[in-house]
């Protein structure tokens, strides 16, 4: 059954199928979800149970097989590729497990490429990137290369990036999965400060620690399926 | 249990089976080796039919040393037959009865032809060549030789025979070649007496092979042995093999400077992209190997299975290149067949052999090595081995990019190259080399149409009033008034803009030895537009131009004063003031009838010369002249059209040849964007996910290539350009010519920077199919590619 979109929601899923191989298993399946403007959402799960799928469906790095994915107002299931990119652009940032700069970059660079190629202009996004380096304290670091970076280093500055158009909503993706426990609980720290600033966070993640302490609310996905959802204690 | 040969080969099947997963990449190699293969094979024929092709047909085609005409009602059989015992004599052919007719066709004069009578098309001496149709068997029937089309007859045209009783036709069954020009056609045996014209004696040629016929000293000498032999006055007439070979090379040799190079173009760039193409399948093919290395391959085992994934597509290609090369071969060598006239030409078996074998040569060479050094390598270091470029290259680049004022794409795309250097080197030297083949073809093309349209005249002179009207028959010639009739019908009939009598006969000039052509013009002929080499068109009595071979045979230059003998009475000084283009062995002398009056005479005039005024109808112009002149009038009007066989061969070649170097440089470049997509296909995943559009990934992937192709075309250009004036100079030179300055100044800057554009089209024709492929990935699925 279809349901009412409710104002404030950023996130909005119904009937959420995907099928990557018609003769396997859904990766996910039938699965609804909201998730409320200036809210954290942990998603945890077992490997293999639809997490990243369910992330790349949000971030329209996906379509889905079956049913609705709207995000920031926004209907995904039936944008083509070049709406997807202008939305990924300008209402999502993304924060991956291993980071994915660009090594050949600067860290100045690669984070005033989101807005480049969104076509802001350059002075505005140069002083939103220097505002941002500044915010996550590596502005010394902006004329470095990500390999000269260590991996706390690395997020923030993907952290920088995720931002640097604004967007609605943050994904992150394992974020402190390749830090090392300090350097994890410092980003932890970073994305509650973004989060207080209101906003909207979706936290793939297996660190239960990190889900009971930054997300409002956790939900479980067991074989592309929610199997339960909670707010942690 | 298997065997250890099945395991082995096992493992490397299991090694090498990856390559089904990179369809794209197998296709290229396969392509860039159809390609590169069939331009080999092309190239090696070419070069084979333009090396000595008239005595491999001489050979094939037992031609003619000496063709002997004879009176027939003074030599009989018996005596001809008796010529065949002669001491010399290594083989003959004939008597064959011969009667040289005038002929129309299509209602138009088509010149003198002149027809043997034979049985077959075989025989011990002069084994004619049958290109179309069949040997004539019946009456009214004839062979030509030569090719049906260009304008010309076809199978089953009708060509008229006039000045004989009853103007009999005769219909096109067939066409041959005679490799010696024995004649201009044949008809059965019977049908010559009813060519022959009244009061013409009848004729008849004998064809011999001699032991020494190597020079005209050793053929003048044999010759006279014939001569000798029959009853005097027999003789009329005599041709040497000789005579046919030098217009055999004046065709052929000249073709061979641009074949040579775009044969050295083609192979060049088919040894970078093989190159290319193989080291970067076998390095695409790392990790898969690292990882099966981990599992228990053996260094061999790699080494083989890394050949085993660029061989066997590399083999396909090889296969198929060479029946391509072999199916263009067919049309471009009878096309060259044709103007060598030499009868056919095949693609010989060793080129077929040797242009797919030293392609998988090249293969292999190209392989070894990275499947060498991958051997060595440790499984972990091989898997480390495949990932992105070194670290570290490029960076400046992308530095300098991002403080670029352009859009973001176009700055990434255009850093892009500096990452992999080598690979970005090889791929502007592809792109080079197709550009430089591309810009060479249009200027070759240029320069041969200046050279045709110089050496024809066929844009400043459509018409020509020529002797070969009815009234011309053997032992007829025009009368005071019939000559008279062609200015007057000249000045009447509307449209004329210039027209100009040209007088010609053979003349001395000491220290030539032997004749010099020398043709007189009876007015002005500057608007004939001679290709000046050096010097200017003469303006004043007393004043000539020459062509190369005069300078050449005489030791003269532009300046110099000579000695004409125009006749036994007539000795005049001249001043040559210009070296005119006109392309030929003999020397050759023009100025005008007050310079050399000794020309002036009515049996000396051979033509006039007439251009038209704008917007006048060259057919229209013709009839109305011939019809002014009358029907009787051996002087006819003819227009002339086109720039003569061999320019139209070459132009066609040139353009074939071409069009596959660009080819090749496309799928090079294709080849090359698509392993640079493979490598950064993590990286474009990220770019999607940060925004970028797909008409943005598009943009960048193009601009990978637009860095190398803008230098390449900054290189293209002046080769191209020095290539064509050095081809075009040693084209001359086979041809006993100089060329005017104009012939290789067909470059002006603006045509220049248009065709240097070419490295731009092939740059981004070969990117942008990959990088279609690049911009439709989906962003999820690149992500998680790596």
């Amino acid at each position: 059954m279809q349901r009412q979109s409710v104002p404030g929601d950023v996130i909005r899923l119904d009937g959420v199928t995907k099928t990557y191989q018609a003769d396997a298993p859904p990766a996910l399946a039938d699965l609804s979800l909201d998730v409320a403007a200036g809210e954290v959402v942990a998603v945890m799960g077992p490997s293999g149970s639809g997490k990243s799928t369910l992330l790349n469906l949000i971030a329209g790095l996906d379509r889905p097989t079956a049913g609705t994915v709207t995000v920031a107002g926004r209907r995904l299931d039936n944008l083509g590729e070049s709406g997807l990119a202008r939305f990924r652009a300008r209402h999502v940032g993304i924060i991956f497990q291993f980071f994915n700069l660009l090594d050949d970059l600067t860290v100045a660079d690669n984070v005033l490429l989101p807005a480049q190629l969104a076509g802001a202009s350059r002075r505005t996004a140069r002083a939103r990137a220097a505002e941002l380096l500044a915010r996550m304290g590596i502005e010394r670091n902006a004329d470095d290369y990500p390999a000269r970076l260590s991996g706390g280093q690395r997020q923030r500055v993907a952290i920088a990036r995720a931002l640097v158009n604004s967007p609605e909503l943050l994904l992150a993706d394992e974020p402190t999965g390749a830090l090392d426990t300090a350097t994890g609980q410092e980003i932890g720290r970073l994305l509650q400060q973004l989060n207080e600033a209101g906003q909207t966070m979706v936290l793939v993640t297996h660190d239960p620690a990190l889900a009971e302490r930054y997300a409002a609310r956790t939900i479980r996905i067991v074989d592309g399926q929610l199997a339960g959802a909670g707010v942690p204690a | 249990m298997s065997s250890p040969v099945s395991s082995w080969l096992g493992a490397v099947r299991t090694a090498s089976g990856g390559m089904l997963r990179h369809k794209v990449q197998v296709v290229a190699i396969g392509l860039v080796l159809l390609v590169s293969t069939a331009s080999a094979t092309l190239g090696l024929a070419l070069l084979a039919a333009s090396n000595t092709p008239f005595a491999h047909a001489f050979g094939a085609q037992n031609g003619s040393d000496v063709t002997v005409t004879v009176n027939s009602a003074r030599a009989g059989p018996v005596a001809l037959a008796a010529t065949r015992g002669l001491g010399g004599v290594t083989a003959a052919s004939g008597p064959f009865a011969e009667s040289t007719v005038q002929t129309q066709f299509g209602g138009q004069p088509f010149g003198q032809l002149t027809l043997a009578g034979r049985a077959s098309p075989g025989g011990p001496v002069d084994d004619v060549v049958l290109n179309a149709g069949h040997w004539p068997d019946g009456p009214g029937q004839v062979a030509l030789d030569g090719s049906p089309g260009g304008g010309g007859p076809v199978l089953g045209s009708r060509l008229a025979v006039t000045g004989v009783p009853g103007a009999p036709a005769l219909v096109v069954v067939g066409f041959g070649n005679s490799v010696t020009n024995t004649a201009d056609g044949w008809v059965t045996p019977g049908e010559i007496s009813r060519l022959q014209a009244p009061g013409v004696p009848p004729s008849a040629q004998m064809l011999y092979r001699f032991t020494h016929a190597a020079s005209y000293a050793e053929v003048r000498a044999d010759v006279a042995e014939v001569t000798g032999a029959l009853p005097p006055h027999a003789v009329t007439g005599a041709a040497s093999w000789l005579a046919a070979e030098n217009q055999a090379a004046g065709n052929g040799a000249i073709m061979e400077p641009f074949v040579v190079a775009f044969a050295l173009i083609g192979l060049a760039m088919a040894v970078l992209i093989v190159g290319n193409v193989v080291s970067g399948a076998v390095v695409a093919g790392y990790q898969r190997i690292g990882v099966l290395k981990s599992v228990g391959l053996t260094p061999a085992q790699v080494v083989l299975a890394y050949l085993s994934r660029v061989g066997w597509p590399a083999l396909a290609g090889c296969l198929i290149g060479v029946v391509a090369g072999n199916v263009l071969a067919i049309p471009v060598l009878q096309n060259s067949a044709g103007a060598y006239g030499v009868g056919s030409q095949q693609v010989p078996l060793w080129a077929s052999v040797a242009a797919p074998l030293g392609m998988l040569v090249l293969v292999g060479l190209a392989g070894f090595g990275p499947a060498l050094r991958a051997g060595r390598l440790s499984a972990a270091e091989a898997i480390a081995a495949g990932r992105a470029p070194r670290a570290g290259h490029g960076y400046a680049a992308h530095r300098l990019a991002a403080r670029l004022r352009l859009p973001r794409p176009v700055g990434l795309g255009l850093a892009a190259p500096f990452a992999r250097p080598a690979r970005t080197a090889v791929t502007l030297a592809a792109i080079a080399f197709g550009a430089t083949a591309v810009i060479f073809a249009f200027g070759l093309n240029s320069s041969l149409s200046r050279a045709a349209a110089s050496q024809t005249h066929s844009a400043t002179v459509p018409v020509r009033v020529l002797q070969f009207g009815p009234g011309n028959g053997p032992g007829q010639t025009p009368g005071a008034a019939q000559d008279a009739a062609v200015p007057a019908a000249l000045r009447d009939v509307p449209g004329t803009l210039h027209s100009v009598a040209l007088y010609g006969n053979q003349v001395k000039v000491p220290g030539i030895a032997g004749n010099v052509d020398a043709q007189a013009f009876g007015g002005d002929a500057a608007w004939i537009g001679y290709g000046i080499i050096a010097g200017r068109w003469y303006d004043a009595p007393g004043e000539v131009d020459v062509n190369t071979a005069f300078l050449t045979q005489s030791g003269l230059a532009v300046g110099d004063t000579v000695t004409v003998d125009t006749s036994p009475l007539t000795q005049v000084t001249v001043r040559i003031v210009g070296e005119v283009f006109h392309p030929h062995n003999q020397p050759v002398l023009f100025g005008s009838t007050q310079t050399l009056p000794g020309l002036a005479a009515a049996a000396n005039l051979q033509e006039y010369d007439v251009s038209l005024r704008p917007g006048v109808s060259t057919a229209g112009y013709v009839q109305a002249v011939n019809g002014a002149l009358g029907q009787q009038n051996p002087w006819q009007a003819t227009s002339q059209n086109g720039g003569g066989q061999f320019y139209s061969i070459a132009s066609d070649l040139v353009g074939l040849l071409a069009l596959m170097v660009a080819v090749a440089a496309g799928l090079g470049v294709l080849n090359t964007v698509l392993m640079t997509t493979r490598d950064k296909v993590h990286d474009l995943g990220v770019f999607k996910s940060l925004g970028m559009r797909p008409g943005q990934v598009l943009t960048m992937v193009v601009a990978w290539v637009a860095g190398p192709a803008v230098v390449a075309a900054a290189i293209a250009a002046p080769a191209a350009v020095a290539l064509n004036t050095a081809t075009v100079r040693a084209m001359a030179g086979t041809a006993h010519t100089g060329i005017p300055a104009a012939f290789t100044q067909v470059f002006p800057p603006s045509r220049l920077a248009v065709l240097s554009l070419a490295a731009v089209a092939i740059a981004v024709a070969g990117a942008l199919l990959p990088a279609t492929w690049a911009a439709r990935s989906r962003p999820a699925v690149a992500l998680h590619a790596e």
